[in-house]
C-alpha cells in the first residue's frame, strides 16, 4: 500500500513538473507581401493548449512597424492563470530581440475572452508567434 | 517498524538535501512573483507598454517617418516607499527605442568622461591634431523624456495590495509642450496562506 502511494506520489510531483514548464506555440501569424494574413493555430495536447483558444487576431502597420492584437478564449470552466509573449521574426524566419520581450502574466475566467496587443520591435518584423505557459 | 525506518531515511534525505547548494539558470524575461516589491517583471512590463505606446502614437510616427529625433533621458522621480533603480527602467526604455530606429539619444551621464576624453585629443600632443573629435560639433536633444514612479500600499491583516503608477513625458525643449505621455499601472498583492488552516 506505502508503495503504491509513494509511486502515485512520484509520478504526481513529475506531471506537475513537466505540465509547469510547458510552453506552447498558440498562434502564428505571418503577413504577406501583399498585405494577407497567413494563421497557423496550434493544438498542442497541454493543458493551456486545451483550455485556450485563438478568438481572432488582428494586425496593422503602424507607420513601419507591425502591430498585432490577439483575442484569446479561456474555453473551459475554471479561471486560468498563465503567462504569455510574443516571438516577432522577420521575413527570413530570424527572431528579432531574442531574450528582450518579457512574459506577461494574463488571468482569464471562465469563458471569458481578453485581448492581448504587441508592437513589432522594429520595422523588419512581418511575422509573429504568441506563446503561452503555465 | 517498517514505517519508522522509511521516515528516518526521509529525514535523513531531506537534511542532506538542505545541506547542497543548488545554482541554475532560469528565463531573464519570465514572471518573477517572489514578492510584492518592485521587480524584474514590473521593470519589463512598463519599459515593454510604454516603447510600444510612444513609437505607435500618431504624430510620433509621422514625424519619426522623416527624421530620428535626439532625445535627452531626464531621472525618473521615485515617489514609492522603496528603493528602486528608475535609472535601469530609463536605460532599457532608451535600448528599445535605440533598436527600434526611431530615435537617437544623447547621453548626459557621460559628459564628464567625454570631456576629459576630447581634452586629452587636443591637448595631450598624442593624438592626431586632424583626426581629434573637435569642440562645439555636438548636436543637441531636441527632446526630453521625464516621468514620475508612485505608488500605494495597503495592508490588512495577512493581505497586502500594491498599486504601481508609472508616468513618462516627452517634451519638446524649445517650445515646452508635451508632445507625448503614456502611463503603465501595476496591481500585485499578497495573501498569507498556511498549510494547516
Amino acid at each position: 500500500m506505502l508503495k503504491i502511494k509513494l509511486k502515485m506520489a512520484i509520478l504526481t510531483g513529475f506531471s506537475v513538473l513537466t505540465l509547469g514548464c510547458s510552453v506552447n506555440e498558440t498562434v502564428t501569424v505571418v503577413v504577406q507581401d501583399d498585405g494577407n494574413l497567413t494563421q497557423t493555430i496550434e493544438s498542442n495536447s497541454d493543458l493551456l493548449a486545451e483550455n485556450l483558444m485563438i478568438a481572432g487576431t488582428k494586425t496593422a502597420f503602424v507607420g513601419d512597424l507591425l502591430k498585432a492584437q490577439v483575442e484569446i478564449k479561456n474555453a473551459s470552466d475554471d479561471r486560468l492563470s498563465f503567462q504569455y509573449k510574443f516571438k516577432w521574426l522577420d521575413k527570413r524566419g530570424f527572431e528579432v530581440g531574442i531574450g528582450s520581450r518579457p512574459w506577461h502574466p494574463i488571468s482569464i475566467t471562465p469563458y471569458e475572452s481578453k485581448m492581448v496587443q504587441g508592437v513589432a520591435p522594429n520595422p523588419s518584423v512581418n511575422s509573429f508567434t504568441v506563446l503561452v505557459q503555465d | 517498524m517498517k514505517f519508522i525506518q522509511v521516515f528516518i531515511v526521509i529525514m535523513a534525505a531531506l537534511a542532506l538535501a538542505s545541506c547542497s547548494t543548488k545554482i541554475s539558470y532560469g528565463d531573464a524575461t519570465s514572471v518573477e512573483t517572489t514578492t510584492t516589491g518592485f521587480g524584474s517583471t514590473d521593470l519589463q512590463t512598463i519599459a515593454e507598454k510604454l516603447v510600444d505606446d510612444l513609437i505607435t502614437f500618431p504624430p510620433i510616427v509621422q514625424m519619426t517617418s522623416e527624421r530620428r529625433p535626439v532625445v535627452f533621458v531626464d531621472k525618473i522621480k521615485n515617489k514609492t516607499t522603496e528603493h528602486i533603480d528608475t535609472e535601469s527602467i530609463t536605460d532599457t526604455i532608451q535600448t528599445k527605442l535605440l533598436q527600434s530606429g526611431k530615435f537617437r539619444f544623447v547621453d548626459m551621464t557621460t559628459v564628464q568622461a567625454v570631456q576629459e576624453q576630447m581634452k586629452f585629443q587636443m591637448d595631450s600632443g598624442m593624438v592626431d591634431s586632424n583626426k581629434a573629435a573637435a569642440f562645439g560639433k555636438q548636436t543637441g536633444a531636441e527632446f526630453m523624456l521625464y516621468g514620475n514612479m508612485s505608488s500605494i500600499v495597503k495592508r490588512r491583516n495577512d493581505t497586502k495590495d500594491v498599486y504601481y503608477k508609472f508616468t513618462l513625458k516627452l517634451v519638446n525643449l524649445e517650445s515646452g509642450i508635451i508632445e507625448w505621455a503614456s502611463e503603465k499601472e501595476i496591481r500585485k498583492s499578497s495573501e498569507k496562506t498556511f498549510f494547516l488552516n
